[in-house]
């Protein structure tokens, strides 16, 4: 049997971690999790590789962890893309309808939807994903699949995401150096996403915010399907590093009281309590006041959001927005989170939590973009056909992994 | 309509970002990974060319010479029998209940057929065929050991002789030394039912076996006087009746340990040649240690002469 299965290692190499699941696609189309690894990264600012290699030392580390807990090889990988260098705009194309009798054909959902991909992107960058929005007959929306619908005019958009072609390539080399062929790459908040939300969610109208160490990627769901994504190169470390600056403590300190006492919305009142930075009484232990830890804290993750309901702008309206806030990533563990998304965003926030079932060390935010990765990756695949992967699929195995 | 497709500018995808890398540029676990790739294409493509050279040979040969094919696939007449036996059957023997054709080469044998032949003499346990190339035929016997013989006869005048193993199986018996067959008692008391070409095993012999080998192991002069050995009474008494040179009966009971049964045996044998000049007529050893009746050629009495107690 697992002779005829495929291994797919989802990978995010992240700004303070890389995560590695493998998962084995059998035939039937099912993926089993057989492996997971992680390692701190290192060369990675932002989201983006700084140095090559110790980005790729990180990354392999993580892979062979992955592969040895499996006792598999990785066939191909699925890559998380996540930073400031992606953007994304809308397109939308229209076509008159071909036939005579006015019926939609696969010619007509064909050309409107080659039109409206094919936007020119300005020098060294290039397409991460095209995102379809549902299509339009004659300005009444109809979902997924106008064929045979009647009408005169057939509209279509696609939000389209596109990143800085070099730090593309660099993420994409840093795992060839492992010998390993990019099958996919998928944006964070999308594989996010899959994992947080249901199709009633999606349907409903929801946004997914995933907020990392380095970027916050997030995703507005409408009408069932992505209606929009970003990423905003701010995350937890700057929440350490404001606590660095203000307390004047060291990065680990910093990272440590906000762990231990940060929190997205101040509860104390207090400016004399104070809480100590290591607790154990030892030489150099000190006291910091607890207040100033969670204004610090707090002003942060309110910006962080401020910045997100910035760049949605008037597409975030509660209205279309029923299913409410799902916010995920290693920092959405911070205490009172969802109440400072709630009071920013005007919509009801909530911490993302896995599908049941889920196993316990992967059960955790920081892990829900892997787990999407694989998730989204598949069922993208089922959907395409991926026939271009498949083609290849004898030579790959023979040339590239052992 | 909007411009027709072809005029569109063609965006950059990802997918046209090339993939290929310098080996140097990897690392050590990668470029293992390429060298252990590398090493299963070359061996792959190894693979693949002798098949494909070993299928046009084969493809030649058909084509050119097909007799040569044929030939392989029929391969060479058997040249030699080895035989292997724990027993005494020997290479006439196999020869005559193989029946083998001459000229028949070693891959037309019919293994099965000849293994059947070989078991349904019933002194055959176990046969195992070997073909081994070239030319010659393996065959490896296990046989069974007779432990006593009886008398039969089977329509025709002429009683016959067979052999009963262990396991009750009865069989003709061939090439045991006279000798041998001489020293085994006779058995009587039972009934031969056919079954196929040979008979049913007989019941009870592995009990009989086991009173034979105490007796031959433990006083082995006094077996040597043991001529019939009956299991008339085994199912009905539980008793098996020994009719030897000089005691025309000895009643063995199979619910007690053969050894003591012998024992006893040979202390009332001794005791009576040296207390009495009378013949011993009957000792039976199936009614328990306590108490043995002994009868004595005494023409005036049908009682035991003598009691042994305990």
């Amino acid at each position: 049997m697992r002779s005829k299965s495929r291994f797919i290692g989802a990978v995010e190499i992240g700004t303070s971690k890389v995560a590695v699941l493998i998962g084995e696609m059998v035939r039937d189309g099912s993926v089993n999790l057989i492996g997971f690894g992680e390692c701190q990264a290192h060369g990675v600012i932002k989201g983006l590789v700084t140095d090559f290699k110790s980005a790729s030392d990180a990354t392999h580390s993580a892979l062979l962890i992955a592969e040895q807990n499996a006792g598999v090889k990785i066939d191909e990988v699925y890559l998380a893309q996540s930073g400031g260098h992606l953007e994304g705009f809308y397109n939308q194309a229209s076509a008159s309808v071909n036939a005579a009798d006015n019926t939609v054909s696969q010619l007509d959902i064909d050309t409107v939807c080659r039109l409206a991909k094919a936007k020119a992107l300005p020098e060294g960058r290039t397409v991460v994903h095209h995102i379809r929005r549902p299509f339009y007959v004659d300005g009444k929306m109809v979902g997924a699949n106008p064929e045979h619908l009647h009408g005169q005019r057939l509209e279509v958009g696609y939000w389209t995401v596109h990143g800085s072609e070099s730090v593309i390539a660099n993420s994409i080399h840093v795992i060839r150096g492992f010998n390993v062929l990019v099958g996919d790459m998928i944006l964070s908040s999308l594989a996010a996403g899959t994992m947080m939300t249901t199709p009633q969610d999606r349907q409903h109208g929801a946004l997914v915010i995933d907020i990392g160490a380095g970027t916050t990627d997030f995703v507005l769901y409408r009408d069932g399907g992505p209606f929009m994504t970003g990423s905003v190169p701010v995350g937890g470390s700057h929440l350490t590093n404001d606590l660095t600056l203000g307390l004047r403590v060291t990065e680990g300190q910093a990272e440590k009281l906000k762990i231990r006492h940060g929190r997205a919305i101040t509860m104390s009142r207090d400016k004399s309590e104070k809480v100590w930075l290591n607790g154990d009484f030892a030489i150099g232990d000190r006291q910091f006041p607890r207040r100033a830890i969670e204004l610090i804290t707090e002003a942060r993750v309110q910006e962080i959001f401020e910045v997100v309901k910035k760049k949605l702008g008037a597409e975030l309206a509660p209205e279309l927005c029923a299913a409410g806030v799902f916010l995920t990533g290693g920092t959405a563990k911070l205490p009172a989170i969802a109440d400072a998304a709630t009071k920013v965003f005007g919509i009801p926030a909530v911490l993302g939590e896995m599908p049941p079932g889920m196993d316990d060390k992967l059960n955790r935010p920081q892990h829900a973009t892997v787990l999407g990765l694989l998730h989204f990756g598949l069922q993208n695949r089922a959907g395409t056909g991926s026939g271009r992967q498949r083609s290849r699929g004898l030579l790959q195995k023979l040339f590239t992994s052992s | 309509m909007s411009a027709p497709p072809d005029d569109q500018p063609k965006t950059r995808n990802w997918r046209d970002i090339p993939q290929e890398i310098a080996p140097r540029r990897m690392s050590s676990v990668g470029r293992r990974r390429l060298t252990l790739g590398a090493v299963r294409t070359l061996a792959s493509i190894v693979a693949i060319g002798a098949i494909t050279w070993g299928g046009y040979g084969i493809w030649r040969t058909f084509k050119n010479d097909p007799q040569r094919l044929a030939a392989v696939s029929d391969s060479r007449p058997v040249e030699e029998i080895e035989l292997k036996t724990d027993g005494v059957l020997d290479q006439e023997w196999l020869a005559q209940t193989l029946d083998m054709v001459p000229t028949a080469g070693l891959m037309e044998l019919d293994l099965y057929a000849m293994r059947s032949r070989l078991t349904a003499s019933g002194q055959v346990r176990r046969a195992v065929l070997v073909r081994e190339f070239p030319a010659t035929l393996k065959v490896i016997l296990e046989e069974r050991s007779p432990v006593v013989r009886l008398k039969a006869r089977l329509g025709g005048p002429d009683a016959r002789t067979f052999m009963v193993a262990q396991d009750g199986t009865v069989f003709d018996g061939t090439g045991y030394e006279t000798s041998l067959v001489r020293s085994m008692p006779w058995l009587g008391g039972v009934r031969l039912l056919r079954e196929g070409d040979g008979f049913q095993p007989l019941e009870g012999m592995d009990r009989l076996t086991n009173l034979l080998s105490t007796a031959r192991n433990g006083v082995p002069r006094r077996y040597a006087t043991w001529r019939v050995v009956s299991l008339a009474r085994m199912s009905s008494d539980g008793q098996i009746l020994v009719q030897t040179t000089d005691v025309p009966e000895i009643i063995f009971g199979v619910r007690e340990d053969f050894y003591s049964q012998i024992a006893r045996m040979d202390l009332i044998l001794a005791e009576t040649k040296r207390r009495s000049a009378a013949p011993v007529r009957s000792i039976d050893l199936s009614v328990g240690a306590a108490q043995v009746p002994v009868a004595l050629n005494q023409p005036t009495t049908n009682t035991p002469d003598i009691s042994f107690s305990r």
